[in-house]
């Protein structure tokens, strides 16, 4: 039942988020760039600090097997 | 009309405006690119589960609230001046200009400010997924209600989606869908919304630089130097974009603005070669600039995009906007009259001759003689014309400096978050101390940017409120001057120790940092646990229920 | 009757409910704000009082910004004029309701004493100050305001604000609206709160029940004495400009035309007092949730017995009567109407749906943080 509302709910999301692009695709080029943008920006900052992280955990490595 | 219009009253309603837009200002671009940058954290958190994206995003949520709060209380000034201080632009506009505002508490300030106290609170009565989504909530809600307020703007600077009714005395709302699709909106919106990422990923970029630099929580300095870096790279390359389609929009619906952001007097029909200047001092009254410096052969490619279409220079503006205020005139004596008898029809086929051009006649009212177009004639008509005239034109000086000091602060910028981003992917940011100092300085950058980017836009706008149709000499309350020296001394007041309690404030949180300092760099990967001690506990209800 | 006709109506009572929500849900919080020096003596419990209404004084605050929204779309003449003539105030008003947000956000962030003690006076001020004005206007706008229209719809103001500040009848709406805030905000701290605070809050909102009790009364009479507007000819579908098209005459007890016209409406008043007298009862009994419903019911039976009183004005004009603002004369076009009440319809049960969300999310008893936690208010 749970996932069943999950599944609903995403897919809601989904064809909302077709109808926006649809919309503002047709009539508002620049709002369609934003919410491309904005997306866009968030996902590549946050993949940023996981590599970080990555990158973190690489130099600890590389010092514990030194000591 | 039975009063006169005092321009010391327009003048310093003019001043009030502008002073409290432009201090709301101050508080509006953080807002609108920390909830994102708060958003960004806490989705790194929520993936990874590490302890320190949710202390990192507790942190900096501080600084935000410190803001937002001062964000909300000043632009309650800017919704009731319209009603306090423009009340015949209100009268005139409300009906379309109105309607953005209420949509915007509808859809968006309402979302915003509910679940603004949910995320500084909720924290610990909340699925971490849930908080997530109010985190997301309150960034789309404040970016949206930009969007509204900046699609309202977008009809004062080139009226879409209106006509005027002579039986109401207003514009009347036509076409919702001209009205939020006008490009004018759309790209000021995207423009506006992007230069408050800029804006917060500076503060972020800097205050962790000053930590670095300080040796305080570099395992959180570390990871938000990376995170603004990359937000700042980018939204400064889409800033600069947009800011370019933004003034291509413009240049295209108000000549005048673009003629004087670029302070180009006379007209060049020789496109290829026109050339643009990089540095001017241009005088009003001699109608040229004293000085300049100027590259040519690049001037109708940057400003237009083309290489054939011609860019008209002040002094052909004016003699253009002659025939319009001729033909202005004679639309409001025609309107007055109909508005006087209903029944006379005569006068309304002669208004609806010229209509499109009635703005222009409302805008001679303070040249004629006692505020009356009915008393202009043969002698003094062309006096009337000529200062109409000169008058279409926004200050030159203001506008060309307002737009360059506002370019160069966005072209710095990036490449500031070019160099700052690539050393932190390389991961030897430390190793730049210079660069980290830089970053630091740079804070007030971007809040210059967004200041002279406000005076770029309205101060090119004028002499209009409503481009074309309604001038601001026409547009404010007939308050006396006692109404708006009491007010304005209250603002000066009541603002200047607001600022003053903020930035007192703000350095406060700032020097001190993140509270807990237990561990050194590296370490802020341990498991939830190892940094609770003085994680900031925003959720201060307690949870025994009577 | 045609669509427009239908439109202002509706619009009207859209108006009404949100000065209704502004009131009941900002009057709360103004009313903790005005209560907080007297329900708290330790700083402890004048931060569990901020805190109770801590996580929602902002959404809350939105009803106020809402309201001028739509006042300026759907009334835009209505907004134009009454926000200019009633300058000193509005702008009274405004600085009331940008230092309270401020008060919010900074008080705690300093554990001084005086910082602290400075911004409760701040609280205090802010929070009385507006319900005061608030009621005032009501009252103003009830006796008719000094303006009138030139031909292209700018207003001319003629009377002095001293005026209109100061007389009796607007100043007992004044106290009526701040009593009102204050019983609401009285029975808040007493849902969320606990101990001292809980019982000190139990008195002032019983006294500001019983005042508001007593003074709903009193102005009822002096309302159904004084000189009221009657719209003679107006035709409810003309297209809204104020500046000519109606003819209004002055009579005492006019306002009481449309109860006498309709005697179903006598049950808007009673509602008010109903809620009231049942509101301080359920104090006394200590259930202060049924006492936060019996105030809302008050603050509606209240506004909705002016709008009876007053329909169809807005805002009489004593200068030029004929230019009174009235529903039919001073709405937004019906293009502009249709697209606000798809907006409204499409919005209104999403707010109320999270707002209910947020604050079951929030709900339960609050105490005092720590004097250095800085992260709580």
């Amino acid at each position: 039942m749970k996932n069943l509302l999950t599944f609903i709910g995403l897919a809601a999301i989904m064809v909302l988020s077709l109808f926006l692009a649809v919309i503002t695709g047709d009539y508002g080029p620049w709002y369609f760039a934003w919410l491309v943008g904005t997306t866009m920006v968030v996902l590549i900052s946050a993949a940023g600090a996981i590599m970080f992280d990555r990158q973190d955990e690489e130099q600890q490595q590389k010092q514990g097997s030194i000591h | 009309m039975d009063m006169l219009i005092n321009p010391t009253v327009v003048e310093l309603s003019r001043l009030q405006f502008a002073l409290t837009a432009l201090y709301h200002f101050l508080f509006v671009p953080l807002t609108l690119g920390m909830t994102f940058i708060l958003a960004t954290m806490e989705t790194v958190y929520v993936i990874t589960g590490k302890q320190i994206y949710k202390e990192m995003t507790q942190f900096w949520g501080k600084l935000f609230g410190i803001n937002f709060a001062l964000g909300v209380a000043t632009g309650l000034t800017m919704e009731f001046e319209f009603g306090t201080n423009w009340s015949m632009y209100s009268h005139f506009v409300g009906d379309i200009f109105g309607t953005p505002l209420a949509i915007e508490g509808l859809m968006a300030f309402f979302m915003e400010s509910t679940f603004v106290g949910v995320m500084f609170f909720g924290w610990e009565r909340m699925s971490r997924k849930a908080h997530l989504v109010v985190t997301y909530l309150v960034a789309l809600g404040s970016n949206l209600s930009a969007l509204w307020i900046l699609i309202a703007n977008g009809f004062m600077q080139d009226p879409q989606g209106g006509t005027f009714d002579p039986n109401t005395m207003r514009m009347q709302f036509s076409s919702f869908i001209e009205l939020i699709f006008n490009p004018d909106a759309q790209a000021k919106f995207v423009h506006t919304s992007i230069a408050g990422f800029v804006t917060g990923s500076m503060f972020v970029m800097g205050i962790s630089a000053y930590y670095m630099l300080t040796n305080k929580r570099k395992d959180m300095a570390l990871r938000s130097f990376r995170i603004a870096t990359l937000f700042g790279v980018i939204s400064s390359i889409g800033v600069i974009t947009l800011g370019d389609a933004l003034g291509y929009i413009d240049g295209q619906k108000q000549p005048t603005k673009l003629a004087a952001m670029e302070a180009i007097w006379n007209t060049d029909y020789n496109t290829v070669s026109a050339s643009w200047n990089l540095i001017a001092i241009p005088s009003r009254s001699e109608q040229k600039n004293i000085f300049e410096v100027s590259i040519p052969y690049i001037l109708t490619p940057l400003l237009t995009h083309s290489e054939t279409t011609v860019i008209p220079g002040i002094i052909q503006l004016e003699q253009e906007a002659k025939p319009k205020i001729v033909n202005g005139i004679k639309a409001m004596i025609a309107l007055k009259e109909y508005n006087l008898d209903r029944s006379n029809t005569q006068a309304l086929s002669t208004f609806k001759q010229y209509e499109n051009d009635m703005g222009y006649g409302f805008l001679a009212m303070q040249f004629a003689p006692d505020q009356d177009l009915k008393k202009i004639n043969a002698t003094n008509l062309p006096s009337v014309l000529d200062k109409t005239a000169k008058d279409t034109i926004p200050n030159v000086w203001v506008e060309f400096w307002a737009f360059r000091l506002m370019v160069a602060a966005g072209f710095f910028m990036l490449a500031l978050f070019a160099f700052a981003a690539y050393f932190s992917l390389k991961n030897e940011i430390e190793k730049h101390p210079t660069l980290l100092k830089l970053a630091m300085w740079s804070i007030p950058l971007p809040w210059v940017a967004c200041e002279f980017g406000w005076i770029t836009a309205e101060n090119g706008r004028q002499p209009w409120t409503v481009f074309g149709w309604l001038p601001t000499f026409v547009s404010a309350s007939s308050h006396s001057v006692g109404y708006m020296v009491f007010s304005l001394i209250g603002f000066t007041l009541l603002y200047s120790s607001f600022i003053a309690a903020e930035l007192y404030l703000m350095f406060k949180y700032a020097r001190l940092g993140p509270q807990d300092d237990h561990h050194g760099h590296g370490h802020g990967s341990a498991p939830a646990g190892g940094g609770m001690a003085g994680q900031p506990v925003f959720a201060k209800p307690s949870m025994d229920r009577k | 009757m045609d669509a427009y006709i239908y439109l202002k109506i509706f619009w009207f009572l859209i108006l009404g409910i949100l000065l209704m929500g502004l009131a009941i849900m900002v009057g709360m919080d103004m009313g903790v704000g005005t209560l907080m020096r007297f329900v708290g003596k330790t700083d402890g419990e004048r931060r569990e009082a901020l805190n109770i209404v801590g996580p929602h004084w902002d959404g809350n605050q939105v009803w106020f910004i809402l309201g001028g929204g739509a006042i300026f779309a759907a009334f835009p003449t209505l907004y134009a004029t009454s926000f200019s003539v009633f300058y000193i105030v509005m702008i009274l008003l405004l600085f009331s309701m940008i230092m309270r947000p401020v008060a919010f956000e900074y008080r705690s962030k300093v554990p001084s004493h005086r910082w602290r003690d400075s911004w409760d006076w701040v609280f205090l001020i802010s929070g009385a100050l507006p319900m005061i004005v608030y009621g005032a206007a009501m009252g103003n706008i009830l006796e008719g305001v000094g303006f009138h229209f030139g031909w292209d719809g700018q207003y001319y103001q003629t009377e002095s604000f001293i005026w209109y500040l100061l007389n009796p009848f607007a100043i007992l709406c004044g106290v009526l609206s701040l009593s009102l805030a204050i019983y609401q905000g009285g029975t808040m701290l007493m849902i969320r709160g606990s101990g001292a605070l809980y019982d000190r809050a139990r008195n002032y909102a019983s006294v500001g029940g019983v005042a508001a009790l007593v003074l709903f009364v009193i102005g009822g009479f002096m309302v159904s004495g004084m000189k009221g507007f009657q719209l003679i000819t107006g035709d409810p579908g003309m297209p809204a400009n104020p500046v000519s098209g109606q003819t209004v005459t002055l009579a005492n007890g006019a306002w009481m035309a449309n109860y006498s016209a309709h005697p179903i409406l006598w049950l808007v008043p009673l509602l008010g007092l109903a809620g009231m007298v049942l509101g301080v009862l359920a104090l006394r009994a200590n259930k202060p949730t049924l006492g936060w419903w019996m105030g809302a019911l008050a603050w509606i039976g209240t506004i909705g017995a002016v709008g009876t009183s007053m329909f169809p004005f807005l805002m009489p004009s004593t200068d030029n009567i004929n230019q009174s603002l009235t529903v039919w004369n001073s709405t937004g076009s019906e293009y502009n109407l249709i697209w606000m009440t798809i907006f409204g319809l499409i919005f209104l049960p999403i707010i109320i749906s999270y707002t209910t969300w947020c604050f079951r999310v929030m709900r339960g008893k609050v105490a005092a943080p720590d004097t250095q936690d800085d992260h709580a208010y």
